[in-house]
């Protein structure tokens, strides 16, 4: 397609309006590195939780939904969705504690609750693993996603577009810290909702309104033997296993960018940047109402009216599929297709922004800090953070190359990681963690990924695969592999813990003292001589959030599906339950005295 | 106006200005023109909010 002259005015000026956003931190960023990657620790929560959820928005993110919901329909969804029973338990259970914790990264988070050697290699380890391969494959992912729309759009091979919106977007990344970051993610993540609602409003129109999607969709529900407007996959047949993995294991075992177990990575870095606990609460709680709430509604509308002006897309590759979204654009009158692709660019920016700011934070504060150069002066510290940033955007951008899909990345970062979410959760609440259970995980983990991809019918997987089958379940290979990782995983920690000593008594003492988690520290709680016990009002409010949040999802597509009495039930759940939350957030001590 | 706040609340305003004049000048059908009214008028209010937002 050709954008009109006014389209390419309004592109022009969004990147103008980002680049003196971020330019304009710089001067504040450069102060200490505290300044650089925490923004001073004093984010209010509306400019943390705005900030996660940008970062979450990716390039590939409309994509992936618009794929999956002309694959399987709108439950398909339930693959990302099931996170939010994780996202809401660490809005309950562990912002509060990021916070009090005052480390820089969540990668220090090791040097405050474990200590000696393997404490050392772990810090040293998560640094490097975290800060360059797996940023490097979020990176290589998310900028693949931005080449496939460019290409799809503009329908050449996208370099120049590419390397012109990520240079800009390093150029002030650099300069400016997590300020500007977090400031341009306000308005990245705006223009990128913009976006995508206008483009869901006109992509309905061509297909007929509301009434002739619900038409087409019940034809092709009938055709194909499954309700594609259902929310929830249909009881009546097989329930596939990956959406039982997602829902009963992802959510609290995989370390997924942005939905890891009891918060890390871009998050965590926000919570830690939060101006007390009760913010990093309320950032996190903003973030999980807007990741699952605000966001899914006009992607699912505008996959659902490709799939009514195009209804061969249900055979097409899963990359057809996908590009269906940005092809969407072409419906756009001129100026507003403008916005649409600028609101793209934007999903981009903000994603690759945090993505080498956290990284950076990595290399430098638990790498390069601790064990390459000791005591230097802040200004330096603050001098090669703008150097390892850059180092780490031209690594990943080098990596998108070396990708063959979007969906290799992601599933690799997942596999990878698979079974390593119940250590990090357990590991605030139960004294007996250390630094060798961590390590197991992280080595079991890769170590059975790597088995999997080399031997993937190896008799293991066969047997799991059968059982599966013969209890009534859509076996895929996906969902084996995801299952036989955690399991492994799971025992081998559990076993290299108990096999283990516990970590130094002292250094488990000062960190009771300090974070002051309720749960299991039995023998650390009697010499400290006062115990922190749970408090039963974060049990209360995860479910009321999660009430919260599913009540309005649903509410929301009532809505929009006109079905009245449904939408004012679910709206009505919805705002009691938010009531209620908010009565029971008040009650809880977040400092925990 | 928060210093720290006001170039977002900038940014902001500078979205909504050209998202008005464009749904004006560019949309063709009714529901066109309200949706770019409607994001037009949240990104002004939200510049306000954050300009009005407690440092």
């Amino acid at each position: 397609m050709r954008l009109a002259p006014a389209d390419w005015l309004f592109i022009v000026w969004y990147f103008l309006l980002s680049i003196g956003l971020g330019l304009y931190y710089s001067k504040k960023a450069g102060r200490s590195t505290s300044e650089y990657f925490l923004g001073g620790r004093s984010l209010p929560w509306w400019l943390l939780g705005t900030s996660m959820v940008a970062t979450s928005f990716s390039s590939d993110t409309p994509l992936a939904v618009t794929g999956i919901v002309i694959k399987d329909g709108v439950s398909g969804n339930w693959l990302w969705w099931n996170f939010m029973l994780g996202g809401t338990l660490t809005v309950l259970f562990f912002a509060h504690l990021w916070r009090r914790a005052g480390v820089m990264t969540e990668v220090e988070f090791i040097d405050l609750r474990y200590s000696g050697r393997p404490a050392r290699f772990l810090r040293c380890f998560k640094a490097l693993y975290l800060g360059l391969p797996i940023s490097c494959i979020t990176f290589g992912w998310v900028t693949l996603a931005m080449v496939r729309i460019i290409q799809a759009i503009f329908d050449t091979n996208g370099v120049t577009a590419m390397a012109v919106c990520l240079g800009l977007t390093i150029f002030y990344t650099t300069l400016s810290g997590l300020w500007g970051v977090v400031a341009t993610d306000m308005l990245l993540f705006g223009v990128a909702m913009a976006g995508s609602v206008i483009l869901s409003v006109v992509s309905v129109e061509k297909a007929g309104g509301i009434g002739g999607i619900v038409a087409a969709m019940r034809g092709l529900s009938a055709q194909a033997g499954k309700d594609y407007l259902s929310v929830f996959p249909s009881l009546g047949r097989a329930l596939p296993l990956a959406f039982v993995v997602a829902l009963f294991v992802q959510w609290w075992a995989v370390y997924y960018p942005g939905a890891e177990p009891g918060g890390g990575g871009w998050s965590a870095q926000r919570m830690l940047a939060a101006r007390d606990p009760r913010h990093a609460v309320l950032g996190t709680l903003w973030f999980n109402i807007a990741h699952y709430v605000v966001r899914p509604w006009p992607w699912i509308l505008t996959a659902l009216a490709a799939l009514v002006l195009a209804p061969g897309l249900v055979h097409a590759p899963p990359g057809a599929m996908e590009a269906a979204y940005p092809k969407m654009i072409a419906h756009l009158p001129r100026g507003i297709a403008g916005i649409v692709v600028a609101s793209l660019f934007a999903a981009f920016m903000s994603t690759i922004e945090s993505i080498v700011n956290l990284s950076g934070s990595f290399l430098l504060n638990d790498f390069y800090k601790p064990f390459i150069r000791k005591g230097a002066s802040e200004k330096h510290y603050v001098a090669v953070s703008r150097v390892v940033v850059l180092v780490v955007s031209i690594l990943g951008a080098g990596f998108s190359y070396l990708l063959g899909s979007v969906r290799m990345g992601w599933q690799l970062v997942m596999e990878l990681s698979a079974g390593i979410g119940l250590v990090l959760l357990l590991r605030w609440y139960w004294w007996r963690v250390s630094a060798w259970s961590e390590i197991a995980a992280l080595s079991a983990s890769a170590g059975c990924a790597v088995y999997l991809h080399e031997f993937p019918n190896s008799p293991l997987v066969g047997a799991l695969s059968s059982a599966l089958a013969r209890a009534g379940l859509g076996v895929d290979a996906w969902g084996v592999k995801i299952l036989l990782i955690v399991a492994v995983t799971t025992v081998a920690w559990l076993a290299v813990t108990f096999l283990t000593p516990p970590d130094d008594r002292d250094k488990l003492l000062a960190f009771y003292q300090k974070i002051r988690p309720g749960g299991f520290w039995g023998p650390v709680a009697r010499r400290n001589g006062r115990s922190y016990g749970l408090q039963a009002y974060p049990f209360l409010g995860w479910g009321l959030a999660l009430v919260t949040i599913l009540s309005l999802l649903l509410g929301a597509g009532k809505l929009i599906f006109m079905d009245w009495a449904g939408a004012a039930a679910c709206l009505a759940a919805g705002t009691a339950a938010a009531f209620l939350l908010w009565k029971t957030i008040a009650k809880i001590d977040w400092e925990g005295q | 106006m928060r210093k720290d706040y006001l170039p977002m609340a900038l940014g902001f305003w500078g979205i909504a200005l050209p998202l008005a004049v464009f749904g004006l000048v560019f949309c063709r059908t009714a529901a066109e023109r309200l949706t770019a009214f409607l994001a037009a008028a949240v990104f002004a209010l939200v510049g306000v909010l954050i300009s009005r937002a407690k440092r």
